[in-house]
């Protein structure tokens, strides 16, 4: 009734008659989906640029790391390198086949996935029995800096590779809490790298990784910050918690983190978020085992993905350079990948 | 006795003229012509001798010429000649009589071109602006004084010249003669000579007006009441600035006859009356009882507009005033007698309640105090009478009227506040307390583009907006994201047993809540299981309280109620018609039983097809249900009624089943008597707390609704309808004329359905007498109730029994034929 009445009104309000009137699109389905990772997924991660088939890395809670064919939809490969420790994060280098993964062994390992190949080229200790997953920037074609918490619990280290030489520790002097997220970053407007960090407290902190030094501190959150992410193009970022809240916030010309509100979910608690390349879109992977997609610029509610049967854990967009076949996948801890194709028509 | 001796010379020479006319030597004739014309013409003949022609002469010249008309002489005149003394004649005298002549003429001639010539001369008669002449002759005095009779006859003539026209001429009439372009010519006839007066009394001479008054009255008598109303804005425009206008108006509208004052009146109401009528009300009591009393009270057809013109005519002038107030006394006697809140159409009650609130807006705070203890019981009784009603309309008027009237009254602390819906009719009661919309409507050209320029900037603006709208994520389209609701802990019961402990025992709200919802499918599911418990559930829901505030809590357990009744049929429908006549029960509860009954019989009356449409069908009951069904009554009445008029087409047109439909046994049929004869026991048995009789009408008219509803699903038991279509109607006679119209519109529901659902032959054998003592009082509700509903049901019932008996009288197969 209410839908029928607003239409009516066409003259007065076009754009809002035309949204509701769409809005009985039914939510979709995933394309399809990949089992058999025979754990909770934490991590997922896409390569599908260049000519060789398309992949997505998986880290399962009972320590594989699956890499799936994306045309065949089967796993090319299963590397258990973490001595069947619950693998936090997976993600590829874009010069070399070089994959890296964190686990909860407290290692950082780099694998070659040249040719076939799967050899441990190196691996790092952190000695963080954290969730905190890793964050790496690719500075040159070759190196690359990495940045994961330490050992102790507020501490985070940031090392270049390959050559593993520690540039420096991130320790704040507030008491924050544990770290929960990190995310290191390159802006335009400074010559040395950013990274923003998550706190156990609510807090995001804002570091400048040559002076060592916070340049801001916002709370973000009343509980802590589970996930976050930034867009660098936008100097936007977004970070989640265990509460209903999604916290949105800028970073302005000196570096000043601003809160900006947020959106409220229907059901607590947020495992990851991740903002499509092109920046339209933001989907949230929901203990309440929903992924949700906002528009990105004015993180408008667009869908609700209705699929896993248990919290989802990890959320990725792929990387293809063909934008209509560009997909999100969500890792959820049934055991399962759902893989979408949503808003590719432009 | 030189008049005398003009007077013979004149009559000696027309009656030789006119001799010589008629004679068929026509050598004469011009000059006879010119004679007779001279007499017309201010220049060759004294006033004495004019007036002597005009008065005695002139329509026997006329006649004389008419019937000349077919002669050989008046064929052998000129064009020219013809038109300037033949036609001349007509259009240079008396215009009175001229017309008078024409139309008899006209009403005699056979259709032939003498018949044209008339008709041409008539045309004539009206372009030439011969009706004002005829007015403003009556307006001096210069006509002849005639007699009643004439003047009658010319009135009649005047106001129905299209139709004497039209009459004779079909469809070769002249536009001229339509009534669209007639009566504007005399209406802008009257306006000039109510110019030419307001003109003439500036120079100091005596006008009549009465001609005029006389013709207004009358056109408005026969229903041309659309002149008054083109020419009210000249005329309020006209007395706008203007005294001596205003006093002709005043004096055209105080001649005008008794009998066509009401007439004239309505026409002109929506108009500005006050500069234009004065104070007629005052002066004629004919225009006074028109004006507070039947337009308030015994009319109610009219536009709200037209109550604020004549309340707002009332309140405009010190010495009306009084009437407003006498007006406003009767105006609440109507509005709060419990009586009429019964007994008339609902249209007249909120036409009163309107009447109402414009003239107690209208009053000063003065007035007010004074009457103050008038409208205070007022107030008191109209609001109970108006609460007592069954009808939700009724209730909400008198809530808002309620409310209108004691924020009015200013009790800051004892102001009244109801909750009710707002739709529009309640928008406009309430708008009618905002007194200024009341005053005359003045023109207002020139202002309506007050601002072209503000428009433009609004729509670049818009259109700015809609662009940085459409560049952000607009574009993409949101899904449907009704499904993202709370996840609730605990997980609904899977099992009946548990379902119905929940229900009992649960004080946690959540567990509740499922199982309530759980309560539905899974009766449906487990119909084995269901029937073990069927009626201890069916006590549980029936006493069941909304204590958690659970959405849709009232859908949810009449769903589950309806599953246990349509399950395990015959001991639930015989527990709850037990409970419904037992005691200690609120009137809500007995209502869900009637519901749930209701329900169970129509889903049990569908034919059972496969799983997944019972399933669809179940939803769309479900669905079709309003929400908060419980406060609306009527609503809930009107939707079961939609559905049985759709199903009733359907069977009288005997329509066609879709040829895949399967046959499959009636669930219904063999159950129908649980569901009908226990309510028809003990319902004359008042209780203390349930008076069906009495004062729980409301429960009483359901309950007879219900019935019909059981009586016309009963369409396929033939075995069983019979019997309860007379035991219906026995059981209706008693309360045919109830007092609430809601219970009447449940007896001829019911009598609706038993002429439906009863086969015909029955309908002779079984009912027989009582039939026709039923016919004679459809007939007396299908002529006077004053529920408009009520009425139409009567009317339909009757066409019911008329084609039930006609198909039975005419079926030589028939068994009560054999009988």
């Amino acid at each position: 009734m209410l839908k029928l009445s607003v239409a009516d009104d066409a003259n007065v309000q076009p754009l809002a008659s035309l949204n509701d009137h769409r809005m009985s699109h039914p939510p979709p389905s995933p394309i399809y989906t990949l089992r058999g990772a025979g754990g909770p997924l934490n991590s997922l991660h896409f390569r599908c640029y260049g000519e060789d088939a398309p992949l997505l890395f998986s880290g399962s809670g009972k320590g594989c790391i699956h890499i799936w064919n994306l045309n065949t939809r089967r796993t090319n490969k299963v590397i258990e390198g973490h001595s069947g420790s619950s693998i936090i994060w997976v993600c590829t280098k874009r010069s070399k086949d070089t994959l890296i993964s964190q686990g909860r062994d407290m290692q950082i390992c780099l694998w070659d996935l040249g040719e076939g190949r799967c050899d441990l080229l190196d691996s790092v200790w952190t000695g963080s029995v954290g969730f905190c997953q890793c964050s790496m920037l690719e500075t040159s074609p070759i190196s690359s800096l990495l940045a994961f918490a330490g050992q102790q619990t507020e501490e985070i280290k940031i090392i270049e590779l390959p050559s593993k030489i520690q540039i420096c520790t991130l320790m704040p002097v507030a008491k924050v809490g544990m770290v929960m997220c990190i995310n290191l970053f390159q802006p335009d407007s400074c010559p040395g790298p950013l990274l923003l960090a998550g706190y156990e407290e609510g807090s995001l902190l804002l570091w400048d990784v040559t002076q060592q030094s916070i340049l801001s501190q916002v709370k973000a959150h009343p509980d802590p910050v589970m996930c976050l992410t930034f867009d660098p193009t936008r100097l936007r970022g977004i970070s989640g918690s265990s509460e209903k809240n999604l916290s949105s916030w800028k970073l302005d010309e000196k570096n000043n983190l601003q809160l900006q509100g947020g959106v409220t979910l229907a059901n607590p608690g947020v495992s990851q978020l991740c903002i499509r390349e092109d920046g339209k879109l933001l989907a949230s992977a929901g203990w309440d085992s929903r992924v949700r997609v906002f528009g990105w610029k004015k993180l408008r509610p667009l869908a609700v993905l209705q699929y896993h049967t248990d919290m989802v854990l990890s959320v990725a967009f792929s990387d293809h350079q063909d934008p209509r076949q560009r997909l999100m996948a969500a890792g959820s801890k049934d055991q399962r990948i759902s893989l979408w194709s949503l808003y590719n028509e432009s | 006795m030189e008049s005398v001796s003009d007077s013979d010379s004149v009559r000696l020479e027309v009656s030789a003229c006119l001799r010589c006319l008629s004679s068929s030597d026509s050598s004469r004739n011009i000059t006879v012509l010119q004679t007779l014309l001279s007499y017309l013409d201010e220049a060759s003949h004294g006033a004495a001798q004019r007036a002597q022609f005009s008065r005695s002469h002139y329509s026997r010249t006329l006649r004389v010429l008419i019937t000349t008309i077919e002669a050989d002489w008046v064929h052998r005149l000129t064009a020219r000649q013809r038109e300037e003394l033949w036609d001349a004649l007509f259009l240079r005298g008396p215009p009175e009589q001229a017309l008078l002549v024409l139309l008899e003429a006209i009403g005699e001639l056979s259709p032939s071109t003498s018949l044209d010539h008339v008709v041409t001369i008539t045309e004539k008669f009206l372009q030439d602006g011969r009706l004002t002449n005829l007015l403003w002759s009556y307006c001096v005095g210069s006509a002849q004084s005639d007699s009643p009779q004439l003047r009658e006859t010319l009135l009649g003539r005047l106001s129905a010249l299209p139709d004497i026209m039209a009459n004779k001429l079909h469809h070769n009439i002249s536009p001229l003669f339509l009534p669209q372009q007639y009566y504007p010519l005399l209406a802008s006839a009257m306006l000039t000579a109510l110019q030419r007066t307001c003109q003439a009394l500036r120079d100091n001479i005596n006008c009549s007006l009465a001609f005029v008054s006389q013709t207004l009255g009358k056109l408005c008598l026969q229903g041309h009441g659309l002149v008054l109303a083109a020419m009210a804005p000249r005329l309020s425009a006209c007395t706008r600035s203007d005294m001596v206008w205003q006093r002709v108006c005043w004096k055209l509208f105080e001649s005008i006859p008794q009998r066509s004052m009401e007439c004239v009146l309505t026409a002109l109401v929506p108009e500005s009356l006050g500069r234009i009528v004065g104070n007629l009300v005052l002066r004629n009591k004919k225009a006074e009882f028109v004006i507070t009393h039947k337009l308030l009270l015994l009319q109610y057809k009219y536009e709200t507009g037209v109550l604020r013109t004549v309340l707002g005519y009332l309140a405009a002038d010190r010495d009306r005033r009084p009437l407003l107030i006498q007006v406003l006394r009767c105006i609440c006697q109507a509005w709060a007698n419990p009586s009429a809140v019964k007994h008339t159409p609902m249209e007249q009650q909120l036409y009163v309640s309107k009447a109402l609130l414009l003239s107690v807006s209208l009053l000063k705070d003065q007035e007010l105090q004074d009457l103050r203890s008038e409208l205070l019981q007022c107030l008191l009784g109209g609001m109970q009478s108006h609460l007592d009603s069954s009808v939700l309309r009724i209730r909400c008027v008198g809530m808002v009227v309620g409310e209108c009237l004691s924020s009015r009254m200013d009790n800051a602390d004892t102001k009244l506040k109801f909750e009710y819906e707002q739709d529009e009719e309640t928008r406009e009661l309430l708008s009618l307390m905002t007194p200024s919309g009341w005053c005359e409507p003045e023109p207002v050209d020139g202002k309506a583009h007050k601002n072209p320029l503000n428009q433009v900037s609004v729509l670049q603006h818009n259109i700015i907006l809609t662009f940085i709208h459409k560049s952000s994520d607009d574009e993409l389209t949101p899904y449907d994201m009704t499904e993202d609701q709370e996840v609730s802990q605990t997980s609904p019961p899977r099992y009946l047993r548990d379902c119905l402990e929940s229900l009992m025992s649960s004080e946690d709200a959540m567990r509740v809540e499922l199982s309530l919802k759980a309560a539905d499918p899974l009766v449906r599911r487990n119909a084995f299981a269901a029937r073990e418990i069927s009626v201890q559930m069916s006590k549980v829901l029936l006493h069941m309280e909304d204590k958690y505030n659970i959405q849709g809590f009232l859908i949810l357990r009449h769903a589950a109620m309806v599953a246990l009744a349509v399950t395990d049929c015959i001991p639930v429908t015989q527990y709850l018609t037990t409970e419904f006549y037992s005691l200690n029960y609120s009137l809500r509860q007995r209502l869900d039983m009637l519901e749930v009954l209701v329900a169970a019989a129509q889903e049990l009356s569908l034919p059972t097809t496969d799983k997944k449409n019972s399933s669809i069908i179940s939803a769309l009951d479900v669905a079709e249900l309003p929400p908060f069904q419980g406060h609306d009554p009527v609503h809930w009445r009107q939707v079961v009624e939609k559905r049985i008029q759709s199903k009733t087409r359907r069977i009288s047109k005997g329509a066609s089943q879709p040829a895949t439909a399967k046959a499959t046994p009636n669930r219904y049929a063999p159950v129908a008597g649980y569901f009908f004869f226990p309510l028809l026991k003990n319902y004359d048995k008042p209780e203390v707390t349930f008076d069906l009789l009495g004062s729980d009408h409301l429960v009483l008219g359901r309950l007879i609704h219900s019935l019909g509803l059981f009586m016309h699903l009963a369409v396929n038991a033939p075995v069983v309808s019979p019997i309860m279509g007379s035991a219906l109607l026995d059981f209706v006679w008693t309360v045919r004329y109830h007092t609430d119209q809601m219970v009447r519109r449940g007896v001829l529901f019911a009598v609706c359905s038993v002429f439906l659902s009863m086969p015909s032959q029955n309908l002779l054998l079984d009912l027989g007498d009582m039939l026709f003592e039923t016919r004679t009082w459809l007939t007396d509700v299908a002529e006077g109730d004053p529920d408009a509903d009520c009425r139409s049901l009567a009317v339909q019932s009757l066409v019911l029994l008329d084609k039930s008996l006609k198909k039975q009288l005419k079926d030589p197969q028939s068994p009560s034929l054999e009988s």
